[in-house]
């Protein structure tokens, strides 16, 4: 294989062999069709992995839609999914949100079956179209984890190095084929092997944090790529959105999106969900919540360290939505007890913390909030993503497709 | 300098900053102390102290030759019944109890020799005082505090005086609790002013030219108008969380009003319930409240009849929470039902399984109705002023103004007494005063008459020895009803029936049995107690957010409906400090962590010693009333404890008092006690202190607000709060563990505290000090109740049928 086909052809296998096999023992069955109940984060390998473009994105609701990727001959398919409360997103190389991932860019993703409550928010597949094998993927509907190939590999301890730049066999002069080669351990669900792509004048060069032309690559460089569909034609080829040359452009952009989290984060607060609550009868009770996993170390930290341990909580919905004045509309409260497990499960932080506050309705158990420490950025939502009327929650709890 | 430190009330920090102060304590307990200040002051043991400490410290510098600071001591009489002698007692104590005296070059005084000195000056003082305040005169004016004033109109005329106005009459200075000692109830110009407003008010609502029409305001979420029956529309109900008021309507006249509610009350998960509560808005206070209890589904009528004075009114659920101070206006939210809501952003009202977490008010509709006048009182206010058409007639007038006279001054009046309110009439119709306008001028100006604002007992130009029938009636008609006397009662003086002690002793089983005697019952034991001082330092939000109105509230019920329940009863006095039971609403119950009864209203419960309550010292509101808002004090304890209980009063603490700063971040936590012992190290401080902290220390186990504790609280410090030590010693050398071992010591020898209730009571019902002269009387009235156990309504009979009573 020569070209992005391979790549195809391997993601398509890598799908097929974390999931969809028909001879998986039963517990592999069971974990793959782990249904998420809320309360409980998932085991570790719940669910089915898979790959493609992201193209839809409602960054308000946390939702999207995915070209999957696909051998020669295979159909196009379309996958439309909703990230889990918990669902943990990063876009080069640090924590995000999916707004930050632009429409086109390839992308890693962990789905499981809708919970129980939330089976019509993607609009299931007609009885027809479950019949269809093509189609078992598509009942995947809740994201666990979604991210960018650079953060994908480069979290896995893998990069590609440089083999060569020349122009492609049977393209345009504007089109050039980069050869790359694994640099790394293998990685589970990713490419192994030698690799070529497709590099043209949009193509984003990146080294020593600045824009560079196409002769500043040179066999042998350590490299991280960004990916997309290339050119509609019959095979499956994928493109170069960004190549990053040298280890400097990648922690700066790395430190970039890092920043954009930690506003993003501390603007909105950090999500998380009620375990127990123990409701007073004066207005006050003590509220348990476990944080929920994926965000910057710092955020756990600056919470945990809070002056006079108070911290700010807020209702929030599974799409992390908050009503309204969320400033205004998060008590301040006592942090009575943290603590940390080691080994949490997927979407956990780990940390659970108990507060004493005054009591919204929406504190409790299994509910999501969003907790924030006093003196982090004051803003006021845009009131696109404010829920301000029960018409509001209606709308978001069902998705009208594109 | 000697010191001895320890708690004084301030406020000046909200966790620290606690003065220290001395409290010297003139008494110890048990028998040594029954004769109390009265026996202390004749006490030879007390004059030899006094003398042997001056002989010894003092007259070197201030004898008759050598007079520093222009102070000579040894010819000053140790009688303090002289104010300039007092005066110069109080002087040298001050200095001795501060320590300036003796100088430091001179020899030290022992600890024994100090002490007994300043308990025998305190005691020296205490007893001047009193003589001078008891002090008798041919005609002694006993001014009406304004609570009888209130209940004086209210009974004669059907007019509510509203002593919570601004602008009202002046609160009455209290003589240790006591608000009706006729010596501090002095008569200014500042009382003038407000007595003329008040009697122009009372008179004016009284008489006025139009009677006001009642009417009738109706309003529920449904609309204006009562629902139709067939009505098929869902009903909606106002959801009223706690604090939420709801506008009730505008009072355009003062007067009695009836309101009535249709509602749920749903106590919380942990049994708190609403407290329906009609709040004045001009004044910012509650005027009536009540707890309601009535399932989801089968809505109670609630009817609250109360004087209402003009102004916005407001109804609002008074429960409390962290809500209560915030009363908040708007519309509360209607519902059908109780259901989770939508929208999770609001205030959480409803438990994981859907039911009320707050205690929640649904309000169907109300009715406020008024204002209402009965024909009773219609009659009775008829029989002041002349009949339609005799309004000239003179024979008609003077009967009119006769009628009021001597029902307003309580004894019978001369003809000349009239004459000048008679000329007073004319002249108001002669200026062209309608005949009513003329009357009610005529009616208000014999309510500021000192024979109405004052109880007169004597004859000018005699010197009678005891009170007339009249006066007597009246006597006895203030001490039991706060009010004047009644019809029955005056006919009684007249007729000479209260002459003999089978008249006296049936009008007073008739006025016992009456309904006015709840005053009695709620006013003496808030004076003895001192329970104004209830919530005087509002305790911190932050360190007690469970504190609330209601339970303030709650904590003076309890302890007013133990007296009740103990003179209902007629049950022996030693039930008011140790009982196996008390008097619980559900605000309460909650408080002291006992179960919580299922129905409002204050009801008797029956305790287990694991409770750790039972009688009035292990109440929240005696265990209250000391404390400063953050902390217990257990020295202010002590001396409330001696004074109430015991009727000694300590001498106040020393000037220049420093405060006992807050636990040091880098050292060990230590309990009030604890900090306290390390300030007395001082052999003076600890010889009064032995005295009086052992009353206050006893209630270690409970906190600033009255609930239980077994570690003190601590803020700052290193380590684990506490364990609360409540052990100590009393004077007479018998020891306690804690407060139930203190209250059951107490409880066995009672005859302390009878001689000492019998001399508060006396206080109360004679509005004067008791003083060495009285001390033979008040022995022989507590021995005549000990008989039967010093039960409470025998005690009030022996008092009012003893000689004492009709003394002047």
């Amino acid at each position: 294989m020569r070209l992005a086909g391979a790549l195809a052809a391997t993601l398509v296998a890598g799908v097929a062999c974390c999931g969809l096999r028909a001879a998986d023992t039963p517990p592999e069955q069971a974990l793959r069709d782990h249904v998420p109940k809320p309360g409980e984060f998932p085991p570790a390998g719940a669910g089915v992995q898979t790959a493609g473009d992201l193209v839809v994105v409602d960054p308000m609701n946390r939702r999207g839609g995915l070209r999957i990727d696909r051998g020669p001959g295979t159909p196009e398919k379309r996958l439309f999914f909703q990230m889990l409360p918990y669902g943990m997103a990063r876009y080069h190389g640090a924590p995000a949100e999916l707004r930050d991932i632009p429409p086109g860019t390839h992308v890693h993703v962990r789905l499981l079956l809708p919970p129980e409550a939330e089976k019509d928010l993607v609009p299931p597949l007609s009885e027809e179209e479950a019949k269809n094998p093509a189609n078992r993927l598509l009942r995947y509907t809740h994201a666990l984890e979604i991210e960018d190939d650079f953060s994908f590999y480069s979290r896995r301890g893998r990069a590609w190095k440089v083999v060569a730049l020349e122009p492609g066999v049977g393209l345009k002069e504007s089109r050039f084929e980069l050869t790359l080669d694994p640099e790394g351990p293998a990685v589970e669900g990713g490419v192994n092997e030698r690799m070529n792509f497709v590099l043209d004048t949009s193509t984003r060069i990146w080294k020593e944090r600045r824009l560079v032309s196409r002769d500043a690559i040179e066999p042998g460089q350590i490299v991280q790529v960004n990916l997309t569909w290339s050119m509609p034609n019959q095979k499956q080829e994928y493109g170069i959105t960004d190549l990053w040359l040298d280890e400097e452009s990648r922690a700066a952009f790395t430190e970039l999106q890092r920043e954009n989290h930690l506003m993003h984060q501390k603007s909105r607060f950090v999500p998380g969900w009620v375990d127990a609550v123990e409701n007073g009868d004066t207005g006050r009770g003590v509220v348990t919540v476990t944080l929920f996993g994926g965000m910057d170390p710092s955020l756990y930290e600056e919470l945990e360290t809070a002056k006079d341990k108070v911290l700010q909580l807020t209702v929030a919905e599974p799409t992390l939505r908050t009503w309204l004045y969320h400033q205004e509309n998060a008590p301040r409260g006592n942090v009575v007890s943290w603590s940390r497990v080691p080994e949490p499960p997927p979407g956990s932080s780990g940390i659970q913390l108990k507060l004493d506050v005054e009591l919204r309705q929406g504190f409790m158990p299994g509910r999501v909030v969003r907790a924030k420490r006093p003196g982090w950025i004051y803003v006021l939502l845009p009131h696109d993503e404010w829920l301000m009327s029960e018409a509001d929650l209606q709308k978001a709890s069902k998705w009208e497709l594109p | 300098m000697n010191r001895c430190k320890t708690l004084n009330e301030s406020r000046t920090s909200r966790r620290g900053g606690l003065l220290l102060g001395v409290f010297l304590v003139g008494c110890s307990l048990g028998t040594s102390c029954a004769g109390g200040p009265l026996a202390s002051a004749a006490a030879p043991d007390g004059d030899a102290a006094i003398k042997a400490f001056v002989a010894s410290h003092c007259v070197r510098c201030h004898d008759a030759v050598k007079q520093e600071g222009g102070f000579r001591i040894d010819t000053l009489p140790l009688d303090c019944g002289d104010a300039g002698v007092a005066e110069k007692w109080a002087e040298a104590l001050g200095r001795i109890n501060a320590g300036e005296m003796p100088p430091e070059e001179e020899p030290r005084p022992t600890a024994a020799e100090l002490g007994g000195m300043l308990e025998a000056v305190a005691a020296k003082l205490d007893a001047g005082l009193a003589a001078r305040m008891a002090r008798r005169d041919p005609v002694n004016l006993y001014r009406l505090s304004r609570e009888e004033y209130a209940y004086t109109i209210e009974d004669m005329l059907g007019v509510f005086v509203d002593n919570g106005q601004p602008g009202g009459l002046i609160e009455d200075p209290r003589f240790h609790g006591f608000e009706r000692v006729g010596a501090v109830l002095a008569l200014a110009p500042a009382h003038m002013e407000r007595y003329v407003r008040a009697a122009d008010a009372v008179i004016q609502a009284a008489f006025p030219d139009t009677l006001p029409a009642s009417q009738t305001h109706f309003q529920s979420p449904n609309g204006n108008q009562k629902r139709e029956a067939g009505d098929q529309r869902p009903a909606v109900r106002w959801l009223m969380r706690p604090s939420l008021r709801r506008g009730l309507f505008y009072a355009t006249v003062a007067g009695r009003y009836r309101i009535r509610f249709v509602l749920s009350g749903l106590p919380s998960h942990k049994g708190r319930v609403p407290h329906l509560a009609i709040w004045h808005d001009a004044t910012k206070r509650t005027v009536a409240g009540i707890d309601v209890v009535a399932d989801e589904k089968s809505p109670t009528t609630v009817e609250i009849e109360a004087w209402l004075p003009t102004g916005q009114f407001n109804f609002l659920n008074q429960a409390a929470g962290v809500f209560a101070e915030n009363t908040q206006g708007g519309t509360p939210m209607t519902v059908v039902e109780l259901k989770l809501p939508a929208r999770p952003d609001g205030l959480k009202l409803l438990g994981e399984d859907g039911k009320p977490i707050l205690p929640l008010l649904l309000v169907d509709s109300v009715e406020v109705e008024g204002p209402i006048v009965t024909t009773e009182e219609q009659a009775r206010r008829a029989s002041f002023v002349p009949a339609q058409g005799k309004e000239d007639d003179p024979a008609e007038l003077r009967a009119c103004l006769r009628r009021f006279a001597e029902r307003a001054w309580r004894r019978p009046v001369a003809d000349a007494e009239l004459e000048s309110y008679e000329k007073f009439y004319a002249a108001e119709r002669a200026e062209g005063e309608s005949a009513l306008a003329a009357h009610r001028a005529v009616l208000t100006s014999m309510l500021v008459a000192r024979s109405f604002l004052h109880l007169e007992e004597g004859s000018a130009g005699e010197r009678r020895p005891q009170v007339n029938d009249f006066e007597l009636a009246a006597r006895l008609s203030y001490f039991l009803w706060s009010s004047l006397p009644d019809e029955d009662l005056t006919a009684a003086a007249r007729s000479g029936a209260l002459s003999s002690p089978e008249g006296l002793a049936a009008q007073v089983d008739r006025m016992l049995a009456d309904p006015k005697i709840e005053r009695f019952l709620e006013s003496f034991p808030r004076q003895w107690l001192q329970l104004y001082r209830v919530g005087m330092f509002q305790p911190d939000p932050v360190l007690y957010p469970d504190y609330d109105p209601w339970l303030e509230q709650s904590m003076v019920l309890e302890t007013t409906a133990s007296f009740r329940e103990v003179f209902r009863e007629n049950l022996p006095l030693g039930q008011l400090l140790d009982a196996d039971w008390t008097m619980l609403n559900p605000r309460l119950a909650i408080h002291y962590g006992l179960p919580v009864p299922k129905e409002p209203g204050l009801r008797r419960v029956s305790l287990k010693p694991e409770d750790h309550r039972g009688g009035i010292l292990t109440q929240a509101s005696t265990l209250s009333l000391t404390s400063d808002g953050t902390r217990h004090r257990p020295v202010h304890r002590g001396a409330w404890v001696s004074e109430a209980i015991f009727a000694r009063t300590p001498p106040p603490p020393p000037p220049n008092v420093e405060p006992l700063e807050p636990v040091p971040s880098d050292q060990p936590k230590a309990t009030i006690r604890e900090q306290l012992a390390a300030h007395s190290t001082n052999a003076t401080c600890a010889s009064c202190h032995s005295k009086i902290d052992p009353l206050g220390l006893a209630f270690d186990n409970f906190d600033a607000i009255g609930r239980w504790r077994t570690h003190e609280r601590v803020e700052g410090g290193t380590g684990d709060d506490p364990p609360v030590d409540a052990s100590g010693t009393l004077p007479d050398g018998r020891s306690f563990a804690g407060p139930a071992e203190f209250k059951r010591l107490l409880a066995e020898s009672p005859d302390a505290f009878a001689r000492a209730f019998v001399e508060q009571l006396a206080t109360y019902a004679l509005r004067r000090v008791m003083t060495v002269d009285d001390a033979a009387a008040l022995d022989a009235i507590t021995a005549q109740s000990k008989a039967d156990g010093y039960r409470l309504q025998s005690l009030v009979r022996a008092l009012v049928t003893s000689d004492l009573f009709r003394k002047r």
